[in-house]
């Protein structure tokens, strides 16, 4: 029976535990929106986060993203490969490098770095980064998922 | 009131009138408030309760352009819906929560800090949690500290169930202040 996908990523995600160390996700690609830094929810609060002018007038080139936005890109891109594995005891560090500013076009990156036995599967260890189309990383970090375990 | 100026509408179109009413609400946040760095004391704890709404997690999922299914317990034209993901019913994005610990270290009660980065955070999800549960965001602060003449203040953060106590997340948590 051919069963038609609504978009969502599969149950178990991408990875599997012969997945190896050096493979590398396949990210997700962003632009920052300035309609969508200032929608209420994210950055409304802080005029740096959508105003040109009062950017500018504190210093910066442009208005900047809140860095848990490329937080949301990145899991994004881990639940794509991990499915729910990931909303059961994974971990994720992500540390905010560099401001991600308005109309930038941010593309997130992962590869496996380490793979731990645990129980029946593994603990994937993944560096994890999102970056502008100039090559500049924004935010960096791992994730830690358990597969097959 | 002070007078639009070019800018305002440099990255989306805009009439006058937009570019007046955006002028008048940056105004209106400009608030006294301390840096951060002094508003808070190690042990300080704060905490409130959020009820994830259907409708919530739809605002959030669409600010980043995350339109997985599983995080649907709203849809057009049939409205609230149970919505199917691997644990059943809707659930909400992973790091939903960790957006909203914002709203709970920043004491809401006083004046935004304004000149603050959150720079850090370390984050364990233990379990999926449903759409429509309320859950409890506690935050305490650990540590404030000085790195390469910056000064940062740490938190620790857990969110669970308000009803059932369950553990969904834990947080370490960096906020760079003025």
């Amino acid at each position: 029976m051919t069963t038609i996908s609504n978009g969502a990523p599969p149950a178990e995600g991408l990875v599997t535990r012969d997945t190896p160390v050096g493979f590398e996700l396949v990210g997700v690609k962003k632009r920052a929106v300035i309609q969508l830094m200032g929608s209420r929810l994210w950055g409304r609060f802080n005029p740096n986060h959508w105003d040109p002018r009062y950017a500018r007038e504190t210093g910066l080139a442009a208005p900047i993203q809140t860095g848990e936005m490329s937080t949301a890109y990145l899991a994004e891109m881990c639940v794509n490969h991990f499915g729910r594995n990931f909303f059961t005891g994974s971990r994720m560090v992500c540390k905010y490098i560099n401001a991600t500013l308005a109309d930038e076009i941010i593309t997130t990156y992962g590869v496996v770095r380490e793979k731990t036995p645990k129980g029946d599967g593994f603990r994937f260890t993944v560096d994890i980064w999102a970056s502008n189309e100039d090559g500049q990383k924004k935010t960096v970090g791992t994730v830690e998922v358990d597969v097959g375990v | 009131m002070s007078e639009p100026t070019a800018g305002t509408d440099a990255l989306r179109p805009m009439t006058s009138i937009q570019v007046q009413q955006t002028r008048d609400f940056v105004e209106s946040l400009d608030q006294e408030s301390q840096p951060y760095w002094d508003m808070v004391e190690i042990g300080d704890e704060l905490s409130r309760d959020l009820h994830l709404t259907p409708e919530l997690v739809i605002l959030y999922a669409d600010g980043v352009e995350d339109f997985n299914p599983w995080y649907e317990g709203w849809v057009m034209n049939k409205w609230h819906i149970d919505g199917q993901s691997p644990f059943g019913g809707a659930i909400v994005p992973p790091l939903l929560v960790s957006h909203f610990v914002l709203s709970v270290q920043f004491d809401h009660t006083k004046p935004f800090a304004v000149g603050s980065i959150h720079t850090f955070h370390d984050t364990t999800i233990h379990e999926p949690i449903p759409v429509g549960a309320t859950v409890r965001i506690l935050t305490r602060a650990t540590d404030k500290f000085v790195k390469r003449e910056r000064r940062y203040v740490r938190h620790e953060v857990t969110v669970t169930d308000s009803e059932t106590g369950v553990l969904y997340l834990s947080e370490t948590r960096d906020i760079l202040s003025l």
